[in-house]
């Protein structure tokens, strides 16, 4: 049996592909990369480029052309109010969401890392959220948050927080905390799931020579388990961040960047000047959170030693 | 001995009550498909006081008429709308299409791709790979826009290749990383190994690596697979009459009202294979989330 299949390795070994050209077995990483390559720069730096050229036009309303005119689009998009209101309000739902997600994330992971009974069910639960489509996820929270017949509505007109005539989506106060709350709901799970994979894997002994020390259990939390999760968190904020600041999904579905300009993020911005067909603008401000979104990771990336 | 006992029947009552309150959301959802019009628009509550109905799930998956449905019932319930189509099942097909060919795609320009990264050296590697990485920091909007028209020009808008071609294209970071995280977990020497023995560089990576990174590569095409069901910027843009799920669905909130009953019912059947799919891969779910970067 062994011999057989020792055989069958041998004779692969053999095997010459004749129909493969000498280079391509060779041991340079060019066709090994080419398709990824071409693939990338086809529908990756080709449309970026296209973006590029489209931000410095203008398009003509009645012939429909885009006409050259320099950065004029940028100068715009730099001095225009709305552009600077949805760049806050993208930076305050990453920040807020962030931070939300990372503590909540945090003591839930603490709380389910547990050996008994029941907790590797609860573990396979909390993942449900994560593969629900966010804009599925946007709607369900837009269910439970209807003015009328929402259950949440309800429960909060219940106990008071909330008046009858306070849509939760519909008040300017409360939209865009309305819409975090679905972000919240799908994406803690997320830190749940990498916070629990780091405090798995951190070893024993330091917890356990602390306790020896007499140190509580929230002291060696706070000195031993937090910074050698450092790494962990630092991955997991990062991803988190760069999903955050793209946000576009919940908005469309749950409030269209109302009431007013309220919850509009920059990717909805840009996303609503191509559906008035002023193409140039879109691309121009599709660019500025490109931009913003790269200056921010690739300076987390730098502080925070982040490897790939 | 009595005290750990009471604190881990606590610790019980919390974790499973925040557990629950995650799950209230996807249960108020799939309680709400099967609940007749009345009961969804009730402005109090109904939890199980209702007569459960399949009627949702009729017409979006099996093509019922909803005045058909109504008559049926005698002509009461909501006859609101137009005769705007919830028959889903196209939507689910073409769904599936894109998925399965994006996926196929992806991971196997990724996995040539992940092997090079893994084993070959080369100047400015690190860069190359930060690139990769750096295609995964593009916001939706601003793939979607210039493809819009480079689409239109080859003629790819709304077609299931353009929109095929768009999925892979925005999958491919995931599973580069991902695949390359788990080649890395191969021994070296074993490549080494068969290179002494004569092989190619392509039979090290036919004959050796491939077959054992073959669950890494079943995660990353679930991962890819989840992420292309789920995708919804994209294909609201580059597509008006191909619709995948989540653009469906969110044609159901039309200008006459929100047909809860009926995005329900899709959305729940929808999130079916993902759940199956999550279920079967949790052991590499949290190196999949991280690119790679956390192995757990």
């Amino acid at each position: 049996m062994a011999s057989a299949k020792a055989d069958r390795m041998g004779s692969h070994r053999l095997v010459r592909l004749p129909w493969l050209p000498p280079f391509l077995a060779s041991d340079h990483p060019l066709p090994w990369l080419a398709p990824l390559v071409a693939m990338l720069v086809a529908f990756g730096l080709y449309p970026l480029l296209y973006s590029a050229w489209l931000s410095l036009h203008e398009r003509n309303r009645f012939t429909r052309q885009n006409v050259f005119v320099g950065l004029q689009q940028w100068a715009e998009a730099l001095g225009d109010d709305r552009m600077w209101h949805a760049l806050w309000v993208t930076v305050v739902y990453t920040v807020v969401c962030l931070v939300i997600q990372l503590t909540l994330g945090l003591a839930i992971a603490l709380l389910l890392d547990c050996e008994r009974r029941g907790y590797g069910v609860m573990r396979a639960l909390m993942t449900l959220p994560l593969v629900v489509p966010p804009a599925i996820a946007g709607m369900m929270f837009l269910l439970l948050e209807d003015g009328e017949f929402g259950v949440l509505t309800h429960a909060l007109v219940g106990i008071g927080l909330l008046g009858r005539d306070q849509p939760i989506l519909g008040t300017a106060g409360t939209a865009l905390a309305g819409v975090m709350l679905a972000d919240i709901w799908q994406w803690t799970p997320f830190m749940v799931l990498i916070l629990l994979a780091g405090l798995r894997s951190l070893p024993r002994e330091p917890f356990e020579a602390a306790a020896i020390d007499g140190a509580s259990r929230l002291q060696a939390f706070r000195y031993i388990a937090l910074p050698m999760l450092g790494r962990v968190i630092a991955v997991a904020v990062l991803i988190r961040g760069i999903d955050l600041f793209r946000i576009y999904d919940y908005i469309y579905v749950m409030t269209g960047g109302g009431p007013g300009t309220v919850t509009e993020t920059l990717s909805w911005y840009a996303g609503r000047a191509f559906g008035v067909a002023d193409f140039p603008y879109a691309a121009t401000l599709s660019l500025i959170t490109l931009i913003v979104l790269n200056i921010l990771a690739l300076t987390f990336i730098r502080v925070a030693r982040v490897r790939f | 001995m009595r005290h750990q006992r009471v604190t881990g029947i606590l610790r019980d009552i919390c974790a499973w009550g925040v557990v629950l309150l995650f799950m209230f959301p996807l249960f108020w959802w799939v309680l709400a498909s099967f609940k007749p019009y009345s009961a969804i628009f009730s402005t109090t509550p109904v939890f199980f006081d209702f007569e459960p109905t399949l009627d949702n799930y009729r017409v979006t998956l099996l093509g019922y008429s909803r005045v058909e449905l109504a008559f049926e019932r005698g002509g009461v319930g909501g006859t609101t709308g137009g005769s705007w189509s919830y028959y889903a099942v196209p939507s689910i097909i073409q769904s599936v299409v894109v998925a399965v060919g994006s996926t196929a795609l992806a991971v196997t320009i990724a996995s040539f791709a992940a092997y090079a990264l893994a084993r070959l050296r080369f100047n400015g590697q690190h860069h190359f790979v930060f690139w990769v990485l750096a295609q995964r920091m593009m916001p939706p909007i601003a793939v979607a826009i210039p493809l819009f028209f480079i689409f239109r020009d080859l003629g790819l808008r709304d077609t299931l290749l353009g929109l095929i071609l768009a999925h892979t294209l925005i999958n491919l970071p995931l599973a580069v990383l991902l695949l390359k995280s788990f080649f890395e977990d191969v021994p070296r020497e074993l490549d080494e190994a068969a290179l002494i023995d004569g092989a190619s560089r392509f039979q090290c990576f036919r004959l050796v690596a491939l077959p054992l990174v073959r669950t890494g590569i079943a995660a990353t095409a679930v991962l890819c697979f989840i992420f292309s069901w789920t995708e919804f910027l994209i294909s609201l843009q580059l597509t008006t009459s191909i619709r995948t799920i989540p653009v469906k669905i969110s044609t159901f909130v039309t200008s006459t009202g929100t047909e809860w009953g009926f995005i329900t019912a899709l959305g729940s059947a929808a999130l079916v294979p993902c759940f199956l799919f999550i279920l079967a891969v949790q052991r590499h779910l949290v190196r999949g989330l991280t690119l790679g970067s956390l192995k757990d």
